[in-house]
């Protein structure tokens, strides 16, 4: 049963953006939806000042008016502003009128381009988490290199207990099942050994919940595992994924550069090796996969989250809304329900 | 249900915690809760009791006891609607 019965009756999915999120807000974000709205399953509710966005609609040649709507919000919260503003000071700011817009089933998906902490904190406050977790998470799949692979959390959780890690496992299973089609995905806990007496307390502690929790948990797995298809869920703290995420996507662009530099006084072999890296070789397109997306959800929020990057343009902002109405559609959060009720039953995870 | 129960049921459900663990002089650390935690349990605290707790008076709160105190006087001083 898809969640919201509005976006059944109308056949659209209906997805409000922070419009005045990102470092190239209101402008890209309202070219982005734009883009975005030109589909006929989509309608966007841009969040923010009315006055100001209407006069950046004005300046396209939109015809489909129906499928883009504005919402007023007289705040904004800036990135140099506490976070927890969001909360305490700013309630009626674009991303937390956003957010209650979800809980409310007003909307269906909520895209921000702006400070992740603020976004991540209207979610939790707003929108509310799934009975069993505390926090969110973000999961991202590792593509080129490992294609049925994700990882988990990307950078939500900077420090981790050791039952989020069992949350973390069961969000990157459902992504693993939902959008990499794996039936029975296996999970790996990132550890400095195999052996299940190696880490941290917590890491030990995880990894006895890991073991029992009836997932398809296949132990621990070092870093030179994780691009071997050895497991398609690879769960850690967010600290360890946001660092691991952050150099393999700079892999590809610096060996790119080293081998083209080593190349230089054969000239004919580094325009090779440029079209090589630039047409074919994956490691320059690793880079590409969060961008192709436009982001990362927020997995264990009880409506879709989508956080895009604070410096996307209006590519970036359309591909963000598009796939969040594709985890809409893919009934990501009623998935994530079932497999948490799982859990629940015999206590919280 | 008295103040402090109240606020020790808010915490606890924020916290993930045992509400029986909680005594007064239980620190915000010590039933580990994160600073997101504590901005929560504020909120929630305020909406219940409709009240507004400024952060220079939040942020003397060392311990739960502490939380507890202030929101027995601002109750007390018929701050309640």
């Amino acid at each position: 049963m898809i969640r919201n019965k509005n976006m059944v009756q109308n056949g659209r999915v209906k997805v409000a953006v922070d419009a005045m999120g990102g470092d190239y807000a209101p402008e890209e974000v309202v070219k982005g939806a734009v883009l975005a709205a030109q589909k006929d399953d989509v309608e966007v509710l841009l969040v923010g000042s009315t006055n100001i966005l209407e006069k950046e609609l004005a300046k396209y040649k939109f015809t489909n008016g129906s499928s883009i709507r504005f919402v007023e919000a007289s705040e904004v919260i800036k990135e140099d502003e506490p976070p927890i503003d969001v909360i305490r000071h700013k309630p009626n700011c674009s991303v937390a009128v956003a957010a209650k817009m979800v809980k409310s089933g007003e909307a269906d998906a909520l895209v921000s381009a702006g400070s992740s902490a603020a976004a991540a904190l209207s979610a939790i406050q707003f929108v509310g988490m799934l009975d069993g977790v505390c926090r969110p998470a973000i999961v991202g799949s590792l593509g080129s290199f490992a294609p049925n692979t994700v990882m988990v959390d990307l950078g939500a959780n900077a420090d981790c207990k050791p039952h989020q890690f069992l949350t973390f496992a069961i969000a990157g299973s459902v992504y693993a099942k939902k959008f990499l089609n794996i039936t029975n995905p296996k999970v790996a806990l990132l550890n400095t050994g195999n052996e299940e007496n190696k880490g941290s307390e917590i890491g030990r502690e995880a990894y006895s919940l890991l073991k029992n929790s009836g997932l398809n948990f296949v132990g621990n797995i070092e870093g030179n595992e994780i691009l071997n298809g050895k497991a398609n869920v690879i769960v850690c703290g967010g600290l360890v994924g946001n660092v691991l995420l952050k150099f393999y996507e700079s892999i590809g662009g610096y060996a790119r550069e080293w081998t083209v530099q080593k190349l230089k006084k054969y000239p004919p072999l580094d325009i090779l090796v440029k079209l090589l890296f630039d047409g074919l070789f994956p490691a320059t397109k690793i880079s590409g996969e969060s961008e192709k997306r436009g982001g990362g959800i927020l997995w264990g929020v009880d409506g879709v989250v989508k956080i895009a990057h604070g410096a996307s343009r209006a590519p970036q902002i359309a591909n963000a809304i598009e796939s969040a109405k594709e985890a809409v559609k893919a009934e990501v959060i009623e998935s994530l329900k079932l497999e948490l009720a799982k859990f629940n039953q015999g206590g919280k995870p | 249900m008295t103040v402090e129960e109240q606020i020790r049921e808010i915490v606890a459900r924020i916290t993930h915690v045992d509400k029986n663990i909680i005594t007064r002089e239980s620190t915000f650390k010590e039933i580990k809760a994160d600073s997101l935690d504590i901005v929560q349990a504020l909120v929630a605290v305020e909406e219940a009791f409709e009240i507004e707790i400024p952060d220079e008076e939040a942020q003397k709160f060392q311990n739960f006891g502490d939380f507890v105190s202030y929101v027995e006087s601002r109750v007390a001083q018929g701050e309640k609607v």
